[in-house]
């Protein structure tokens, strides 16, 4: 019989190591590159559906809704609507870490602050980006709002070209 | 059976090394070519099967991307994580259960992306094994060559033979990675050695590639194609941990086999199968596998390799697409060989076709081909 | 089809960290158990499906080293996994073996050892769901403060987060019935044994002290990581009813994939899916569901819900898609206490994933806290009615998997 039913002790603990990031080569589409060098040119591209028609930003190459190829690039407007927000808790020193780094300690935000993350469906495209909301309080942001894309003021071609939304006051 | 289940299209990449694309666009391109083949479209399917595994793929939850490229999209989808041929013995249970009709089978790996030798060594007993740091999957196999060869006397030479059969075999497949024409059985021993008697030409090659294929009930395969392949048996069973079972032989498999066997009415598989398709990561482990389907008394593989009698001119042909040593995509393995057999009986082996009306199809997974899945297909 | 009944369950105690034993020891005795309540010997079983996430626990494949504990080796043993709804996915494997007709008894089991992984908690794996794209993101110049926002809403808990919000902002619901939702989980957890978080008493202002995690969600809204393993027996109805007293008859299933819901998608490409509370996969699995279990009317015949709810606002928002009740009324169920053990609609009197949280054991342990409902084992935590129909779901990936069953006390 392999089961043998019994009240067991404390067991002991063996360290060992089983994480294998480091040594992981993925394929990506080149597709992301493309998009960042819009940003340059503050075009925002995004990929059709010769299928249902669908926009989506940032462009990928696959339908899955009718499961064919996204080739056709199109470029949307950088100015959109706020479909959903979170807020984060407030910031403070040495609450947490990311990539080993204290954002509060290297001055990416403030002590007590609180980032605004922003799912913008930006005009022109059926899908959301994700993107930080700057220019407006945690009680005033609401879900219809418009807001317009803020740019870097020296674009390289980098995702971090489009640094933020920001509310749209004509 | 209850009822009976058809293959009715298949698709497979050209694998090879370091493959230039990614793997949603590979699992498209052959989800695709499944369903055309097939001559279906994607509304037509009930049922998505997939395999890969979160260690090969490097990523937790492997389908999370490939869902909508293999065109899962509010279809009833799992994932099975294993080899490809699990994959396929899932959606024949699916049909079977009478829930559903028509399943579209997916498998693919990227060796690429992870080695995966180390990957085997995370398979281990991480209590022991993992810890002394020794094994992995060729440590293992050249553990369970060795204790094969010395129990029935089967020299390095035959073992060669075998790899020298496949990898000549697979220069004919259009898809095979390793296509070694000219390949001599002094070159398989003078290749690289990594664990004595494992070399370079004794294992299989790490691959990059994905296979496909669309299963039909009775009545859908009927109404789909002209030339449906059932499926007449399948069995499947998983060995002991490493530890705990004889290496000397494939216990599981010939357990698989049977269960396989009986299912099909197959009493002499020498006479009665026509062409066999098996996963063989090693060359000494298609010896064994010889004796575990029954294709000769136990010890007796090297005088089946030696006479030739599974060459592709033999009485039983076994692996003419070129098998494992010829492109090892680890979870679509199982399945291309499902597909192979597939081609044999449907007449579009290309190249190495052989007259047949009854094949076996055969996927392992595991250290030491620790889980075995048999699938028997015949085109009445 | 033949008809597939559960005829015994098992299951382990949850915690953080259960040191006491090692993984094949706690799958062993989750099997066992789940053998010894069915009146099986381990010679008697088919086939074996399991699951769970092998990323978080370290080791690749591990039914492969640990059938010998639950006495798969001479037995197929089909492994399946789909992220979180694993163990949904575990068991209709094991019903689809019975159903084919190729087997006759098969036991499906699923687990998670979290506190085997270096970092305690499942962060570990889940960083490595999207790590490929973010790092290829970062590579195209992800600015530091982007990757900072997406961390703090990233993983599970952030497509969550949004769905809460989506949720919230359309059915007119707020935080605090998020705070109703956890409190009522963990003080049904208390009366559950095997569960993780227990807090007899707990009150919704309990929840809203606790601190913020990201606007809605507070740390007591969340699922803690637990340790534990489930099983469950399957057999044929022969089998079933000589065997079972009141064999739990698996009457439909169904696990439609929806799109993948996270803006790094396939190729760092965003999604088509506006709204993440949308849940197609989920509506249309539970329809297929109950077409094949012949329930006409979810919210008169269903008598008691397991939801998969590892953050509350899942609770509402499934148990809509599940028909349970109106579109956007859950909420208001919830204030009226119709989702409590002793109200009309009964959702997770177990506690659920809410209060354990053993990743690929969950959505398993889902469907068996319904069938104790149905076989009236479920102790403290019965519900104080007749319990006919029970409907379970599952739900992993970026909110793209789903699997629904639904359990009855007769198969037809």
């Amino acid at each position: 019989m392999p089961y043998i039913k019994e009240e067991r002790k404390e067991t002991i603990s063996v360290e060992g190591d089983w994480d294998i990031g480091g040594s992981t080569t993925w394929k990506d589409s080149t597709l992301l590159q493309g998009y960042a060098q819009g940003l340059k040119e503050k075009r925002i591209i995004g990929s059709l559906c010769p299928g249902c028609g669908k926009v989506i930003v940032p462009p990928r190459n696959i339908c899955g809704r009718c499961h064919r190829k996204m080739d056709e690039k199109v470029v949307v407007s950088d100015i959109g609507t706020v479909t959903c927000f979170v807020i984060s808790a407030p910031f403070a020193k040495g609450k947490m870490q990311v990539l080993g780094m204290d954002p509060v300690e290297t001055g990416l935000v403030g002590e007590g602050e609180r980032v605004i993350s922003v799912y913008v469906k930006l005009d022109g495209a059926d899908s959301n980006i994700d993107t930080e909301l700057i220019g407006a309080k945690p009680e005033e942001v609401y879900v219809g709002m418009r807001v317009k894309a803020v740019w870097a003021k020296e674009r390289q071609g980098k995702l971090s070209d489009l640094e933020a939304v920001e509310p749209l006051r004509d | 059976m209850a009822g009976r289940v058809a293959i009715v299209g298949y698709a497979q990449s050209h694998h090879q090394h370091d493959i230039q694309m990614t793997r949603e666009d590979m699992v498209f391109e052959v989800a695709k070519g499944a369903l055309r083949n097939a001559g279906i479209s994607r509304e037509d399917v009930d049922t998505v099967i997939t395999a890969s595994t979160d260690f090969l793929d490097g990523r937790t939850i492997s389908n999370l991307y490939t869902s909508m490229a293999v065109g899962a999209y509010l279809k009833d989808e799992s994932k099975v994580e294993e080899d490809g041929a699990f994959a396929a013995y899932y959606a024949l249970m699916r049909i079977l259960s009478g829930v559903h009709d028509i399943a579209l089978v997916e498998a693919h790996t990227q060796g690429s992306v992870v080695n995966p030798h180390l990957v085997s060594s995370y398979t281990l007993d991480p209590l022991f094994e993992r810890q002394y740091g020794f094994l992995n999957d060729i440590s293992a196999a050249a553990l369970q060559a060795r204790m094969y060869m010395n129990k029935y006397g089967v020299s390095e030479e035959q073992v060669a033979m075998v790899a020298v059969k496949n990898l000549m075999n697979a220069a004919d497949n259009l898809n095979a990675h390793r296509k070694m024409p000219d390949v001599t059985v002094e070159e398989v021993l003078n290749s690289k050695l990594y664990y004595d008697p494992i070399r370079e030409l004794t294992m299989s090659p790490v691959s990059d590639g994905a296979c496909a294929i669309v299963l039909a009930s009775e009545e859908k395969a009927k109404e789909i194609t002209d030339i449906p392949v059932w499926i007449e048996g399948v069995g499947s069973c998983q060995d002991g941990y490493l530890r705990d079972r004889s290496l000397y032989k494939l216990d599981s498999l010939q357990k698989a086999a049977q269960d396989a066997y009986g299912m099909a009415g197959v009493s002499n598989p020498f006479a009665q199968i026509d062409v066999f398709e098996v996963s063989e990561k090693y060359a000494h482990e298609e010896l064994m596998i010889y004796e575990a389907l029954g294709l000769c008394r136990e010890g007796k593989g090297k005088t089946l390799i030696e006479k030739g009698m599974t060459g592709k001119d033999g009485e039983i042909p076994v692996n003419p697409s070129g098998g494992a040593l010829g492109a090892d995509p680890i979870c679509a393995t199982g399945l291309i060989r499902v597909v192979e057999a597939a081609k044999q009986i449907r007449g579009e082996a290309n190249g190495y076709q052989i007259p047949a009306y009854r094949a076996l199809a055969h996927g392992q997974f595991g250290i030491c081909a620790q889980k075995n899945v048999v699938f028997i297909l015949g085109s009445e | 089809m033949r008809n597939v009944a559960i005829i015994g369950c098992g299951q382990t105690k949850h915690s953080a960290r259960r040191r006491d034993v090692n993984l094949a020891e706690m799958v062993g005795d989750a099997v066992w158990n789940a053998l010894e309540d069915a009146q099986v010997t381990p010679q008697e079983v088919d086939a074996f499906t399991v699951g769970n996430m092998q990323g978080f626990g370290g080791v690749a494949q591990p039914e492969q080293w640990l059938g010998d504990w639950i006495g798969a080796a001479g037995k197929p043993v089909l492994r399946v996994a789909t992220g979180g709804s694993t163990g949904g996915c575990v068991a209709q494997a094991a019903f689809y073996a019975v159903a084919s007709g190729l087997y006759d008894i098969a036991v499906a089991t699923a687990w998670e050892k979290h506190s085997d992984s270096k970092e305690p908690g499942a962060t570990t794996g889940l960083s490595h769901v999207a790590l490929g794209n973010t790092i290829n993101m970062i590579n195209c110049g992800l600015s530091f403060k982007h990757l900072l926002s997406m961390t703090l809403v990233g993983a599970a808990a952030g497509v969550a987060c949004y769905q809460a919000m989506y949720y919230m902002y359309r059915s007119g619901s707020r935080v605090e019935h998020l705070d109703m939702v956890a409190a009522k989980d963990r003080r049904n957890a208390a009366k559950n044994k095997y569960a993780h978080l227990q807090w007899p008493g707990c009150t919704p202002e309990d929840i809203a002290k606790t601190e913020w995690v990201a606007y809605p969600f507070r740390y007591g809204h969340i699922c803690p990581a637990s340790d534990g393993a489930s099983a469950m027996v399957l057999a044929c109805e022969d089998i079933a009813r000589k065997r079972c007293k009141k064999p739990v008859w698996i009457k439909g299933l169904a696990a439609y994939s929806d799109e993948e819901n996270q803006i790094m998608s396939e190729g760092a490409g965003g999604i088509g899916i506006l709204d993440a509370s949308q849940q197609i996969g989920a509506t249309m699995s539970a329809i297929k569901a109950y077409r094949m279990a012949g329930i006409r009317d979810p919210q008169k015949e269903i008598d008691v819900a397991e939801i998969y709810q590892p953050f509350p606002n899942q609770e509402l928002i499934f148990a809509e898609r599940l028909g349970l009740f109106d579109e956007g009324t859950a909420w208001r169920a919830l204030e009226k206490g119709e989702t409590d053990i002793n109200g009309r609609m009964p959702c997770d009197p177990s506690g659920g994933v809410n209060a354990t949280n053993a990743i690929g054991s969950s959505a398993l342990q889902r469907i068996l806290e319904c069938a104790l409902q149905i076989m009236g084992k479920a102790e403290e935590h019965q519900v104080p009615k007749e319990v006919h129909n029970a409907v379970a779901t599952g739900w992993g990936g970026a909110t793209n998997y789903i699997a629904v069953t639904v359990l009855g006390d007769s198969p037809y």
